[in-house]
C-alpha cells in the first residue's frame, strides 16, 4: 500500500527535475553553439581586415565597416564605409550612415591615428536574438511534454479513486456487499474501510428490521389464535349458561381480535414479498388456472353475498413468475373487490396480452374510490376517508400495497381506473410475458 | 567545465542510481535493512580504494585499477545472481552487489572531484553540473523505481528481463576493462553503431547504464553479454515466489 501524496510528490518532482535540467543541458549546448559561431566570425573578420590591410581582397563580405585615419587623411576604408569619418566620438556611438543604422566604436590607439569600426545595429539585433532563442527553445518546447507525463501521473495515482467511484455507481440500491479494490493508497485506505463498514452495518439493519416484522407477527399470532379459541370457548360457555350480553360486548371483542389476526397475516404477507427482501423463484405457470384457483378459494365469501363473479378472456395465460405472490395478487383483488362490493354485486375478472405484456383487469360495480385517492391506496396502512373509514369492512390497508409490491418485483405495473359499469373500480395489472 | 561535469556524474551515476532504483523496487518492503546492510561496505572499499587509488593504479603492470574494477563488475553480477537465485539471502547479496558498484563509481567520482586540475577551474561551473547531473540521474532512478514497481507487481517477467540485463551490463563493463588491460582475448568486432547512436549521446549514456551498450563491441563481449543474460534470466527464475514470500 503505497501514499498517493508520497507517489505524487516523487514523481512529480523527478518529471520536473529531469525534464527542467535536460532542457537547461539542451540551451547550454545550443547557446555554447551559438556563442562559438559568434567568437569564429570575430575571428573571420580580424583575417579578413588583415588581409585587407596587406592588399588581399577579403574572402567574403562580413558587413562590418572600417576606417583609418592617419594625419587626418583617410588610408584605409573597408567596401561599406564612407569617405568621411563615421564618428569623431571615441568610444562606442551608434550612428547613421549608408542608409542604416550602425553602432560604431572609435579609438585613437597612437597620436594622430585613428581606428574607427562600425556594425550594423540589425545585425547585431540579430546575433543576438539567435542566441536567445537558442537557450530559450528547449525551455519552451519542454512544457507540453511537461504537461502531458504530469496528466499522465496524475490520471495514474487517481486511478484507485476512480476505480472506487465506478464500482460504488455501479452498484444497485439492494447490493450491500463490500468494495473490494487491489492496490488501495494509503489515503483511501480508511475510505473504503469506513465506506465497507457502512455497508455492513445498512445490510444488518436491513436483516434486523426484515427479520424483526416477521418475528413480531409470528410471535402475535399464537397468542391471537389461543385468545380466538379462548373467546370462542366463552362465548359459548355464556350463551349456555343464559348470561346476557345486552351491549354485543364479546362480538365486538372477537371482532377486534379477528381484524388484528386479519392485520398480522398482512404484514407477514407484505415482509415476504417486499422486493427488498423477496427472492422470487420465477417458473413458468398459467395465471388463467391460477386466478381460476383463486376464484374457486373465494367462491364461498362471494356466494355468502350473493355476489356473481366471471372470468373472460384467455383460458390459458403462459407467463413467468413466482406462483406465491402471483396467486397472493389475485387473491388480494378479489378479495377486495368481494369485500368492497355491496351484496348482490358484479366481479369481473379478465385475461388478455398486450403488446408482449399479460393484462389482468379486474372491476366491479360496488362504491369505487375517488380518483384523487388513487395514488395514496397503494400506501403502507393507509385506507381510503382513514379513521372515518366508512365501508365497515374487515381491513388493513395492506391489500394493495402488497399487490403493488408483487407487480415491482415482477418488473410490471398496476394502474387504478373507474369501473366499466356505471360504478365502482377497476385495477389493470400489466406483467412481462 | 559544466558539461563535463554533467557528462561525469552522469556516466557515473546513472549505472549506480538504476541498480539501486531495481533492487529497492525488488526489495521495497525491507529498504531500511537494504540501505543499512549497503552503507557499512560501501564506505570501506570506498574509503579504501581512494586513499589507495595511486597505489592501486600502479600495480600489475600498470593495470591494476581496471583489473581491481573488472573484478568488482564482476563481482556484482555474480552476488546479483546469487540474489536472484537463493530467495533467503536475496537482501545482503543485492547490497553488496550495490556497494560493489558504488565502490568503482564512487571511486570515480572522488577521483574526478579532487583532481589536481580541478583547482584552477570555475568552482561554481563545477558545483552546478554537479547538481544537474546528481539530479537527472536520480529523476530518472526515481522514475526507474516507479516503473519497476508496477511491473513487478503486473509483469514479473518484464522485471526479471529489466534486472538481468542491469546486471549483464557489469559483465560487459568488466569484459571491456579485461579487454583493454589484454586479459581477454578480443576478437572480431561484432558491429559498428557509432554514427546511429554515439556512446557519448544522452540516449547512448542511458543505454549504456541500463543494459552495456556499447558502439563497437568485439565477438568475446558478445559472447560473456549472452551467457550472462541466460544465466541471470535462469537464476531469476524464481523471484515471483521470492517476492510472494517477502510479503
Amino acid at each position: 500500500m503505497r501514499s498517493l501524496r508520497r507517489y505524487l510528490v516523487t514523481v512529480l518532482i523527478a518529471l520536473f527535475t529531469l525534464i527542467s535540467f535536460l532542457a537547461a543541458l539542451q540551451s547550454y549546448r545550443q547557446s555554447a553553439g551559438r556563442a562559438e559561431a559568434l567568437f569564429d566570425q570575430d575571428l573571420q573578420v580580424l583575417a579578413s581586415s588583415l588581409a585587407q590591410q596587406y592588399g588581399a581582397s577579403p574572402q567574403q563580405e562580413l558587413g562590418l565597416a572600417l576606417q583609418v585615419w592617419q594625419n587626418n587623411q583617410l588610408v584605409y576604408r573597408s567596401p561599406l564605409a564612407p569617405e568621411t569619418p563615421m564618428t569623431e566620438t571615441t568610444g562606442f556611438t551608434e550612428q547613421n550612415f549608408a542608409g542604416k543604422r550602425w553602432r560604431v566604436f572609435h579609438q585613437t590607439p597612437a597620436a594622430l591615428l585613428t581606428v574607427i569600426v562600425a556594425q550594423p545595429l540589425q545585425q547585431r539585433q540579430q546575433l543576438a536574438d539567435e542566441v536567445i532563442t537558442a537557450s530559450i527553445y528547449p525551455v519552451v518546447l519542454s512544457l507540453p511534454l511537461q504537461a502531458l507525463l504530469i496528466w499522465l501521473v496524475v490520471s495514474k495515482a487517481l486511478s484507485p479513486i476512480k476505480r472506487f467511484s465506478a464500482q460504488l455507481a455501479s452498484k444497485k440500491a439492494n447490493d450491500l456487499t463490500p468494495v473490494k479494490l487491489e492496490q488501495v493508497p494509503a489515503e483511501l485506505d480508511q475510505m473504503l474501510k469506513t465506506t465497507n463498514l457502512l455497508f455492513a452495518r445498512l445490510a444488518d439493519a436491513f436483516e434486523r428490521e426484515k427479520r424483526f416484522a416477521s418475528d413480531v407477527a409470528h410471535e402475535l399470532r399464537t397468542p391471537l389464535s389461543v385468545l380466538q379459541v379462548n373467546l370462542h370457548n366463552a362465548s359459548q360457555q355464556w350463551q349456555q349458561s343464559g348470561i346476557a350480553d345486552p351491549q354485543d360486548s364479546m362480538l365486538a371483542l372477537q371482532a377486534g381480535v379477528e381484524r388484528m389476526s386479519a392485520l398480522i397475516e398482512q404484514i407477514m404477507l407484505l415482509n415476504r414479498t417486499n422486493p427488498e427482501h423477496f427472492q422470487a423463484r420465477t417458473e413458468q405457470l398459467d395465471l388463467a388456472g391460477l386466478c381460476r384457483q383463486v376464484v374457486a378459494e373465494w367462491y364461498p365469501q362471494i356466494e355468502k353475498k350473493q355476489q356473481q363473479i366471471e372470468l373472460l378472456g384467455l383460458e390459458h395465460l403462459s407467463l413467468k413468475g413466482d406462483a406465491f405472490a402471483l396467486r397472493l395478487l389475485v387473491s388480494n383483488l378479489v378479495g377486495n373487490a368481494s369485500k368492497y362490493t355491496q351484496s348482490g354485486g358484479v366481479i369481473q375478472l379478465e385475461l388478455m396480452t398486450q403488446a408482449g405484456k399479460a393484462l389482468l383487469v379486474v372491476q366491479d360495480n360496488g362504491p369505487g374510490i375517488a380518483p384523487q385517492e388513487y395514488s395514496r391506496v397503494f400506501d403502507r396502512f393507509y385506507r381510503v376517508g382513514g379513521d372515518r373509514h366508512q365501508s365497515g369492512t374487515l381491513g388493513s390497508g395492506l391489500g394493495l400495497a402488497i399487490v403493488r409490491d408483487i407487480v415491482n418485483l415482477h418488473q410490471g405495473q398496476v394502474s387504478l381506473d373507474a369501473s366499466d359499469y356505471s360504478s365502482g373500480l377497476k385495477v389493470t395489472v400489466e406483467l412481462p410475458l | 567545465m559544466l558539461i563535463n561535469t554533467v557528462l561525469m556524474f552522469l556516466r557515473e551515476l546513472l549505472p549506480l542510481f538504476l541498480l539501486l532504483a531495481t533492487l529497492l523496487a525488488w526489495h521495497s518492503n525491507q529498504w531500511r535493512r537494504f540501505t543499512l546492510l549497503l552503507t557499512l561496505p560501501a564506505i570501506l572499499m570506498l574509503a579504501l580504494f581512494s586513499s589507495n587509488m595511486l597505489w592501486i593504479s600502479e600495480q600489475l603492470d600498470g593495470f591494476g585499477l581496471e583489473l581491481l574494477y573488472s573484478l568488482l563488475y564482476a563481482g556484482c553480477f555474480v552476488l546479483l545472481c546469487m540474489a536472484a537465485a537463493k530467495g533467503v539471502v536475496a537482501l545482503p547479496f543485492s547490497a553488496l552487489a550495490c556497494a560493489c558498484l558504488l565502490s568503482i563509481n564512487g571511486s570515480n567520482l572522488l577521483l574526478y572531484i579532487w583532481l589536481p586540475g580541478q583547482g584552477n577551474a570555475d568552482p561554481s561551473a563545477l558545483l552546478l553540473g554537479m547538481a544537474l547531473g546528481v539530479g537527472i540521474g536520480s529523476s530518472i532512478a526515481v522514475l526507474w523505481y516507479y516503473l519497476l514497481t508496477e511491473l513487478k507487481q503486473l509483469h514479473i517477467l518484464s522485471y526479471r528481463l529489466l534486472l538481468s540485463l542491469l546486471g549483464v551490463r557489469q559483465i560487459m563493463m568488466a569484459s571491456a576493462l579485461l579487454i583493454q588491460s589484454d586479459w581477454l582475448p578480443a576478437g572480431p568486432q561484432l558491429w559498428q553503431t557509432e554514427q546511429w547512436l554515439p556512446e557519448q549521446s544522452e540516449l547512448g549514456f542511458f543505454l549504456q547504464a541500463l543494459l552495456g551498450y556499447e558502439a563497437t563491441p568485439v565477438l568475446s563481449q558478445g559472447v560473456a553479454y549472452l551467457g550472462g543474460l541466460v544465466l541471470l534470466l535462469w537464476c531469476s527464475r524464481n523471484l515471483k515466489n521470492n517476492r510472494r514470500s517477502a510479503q
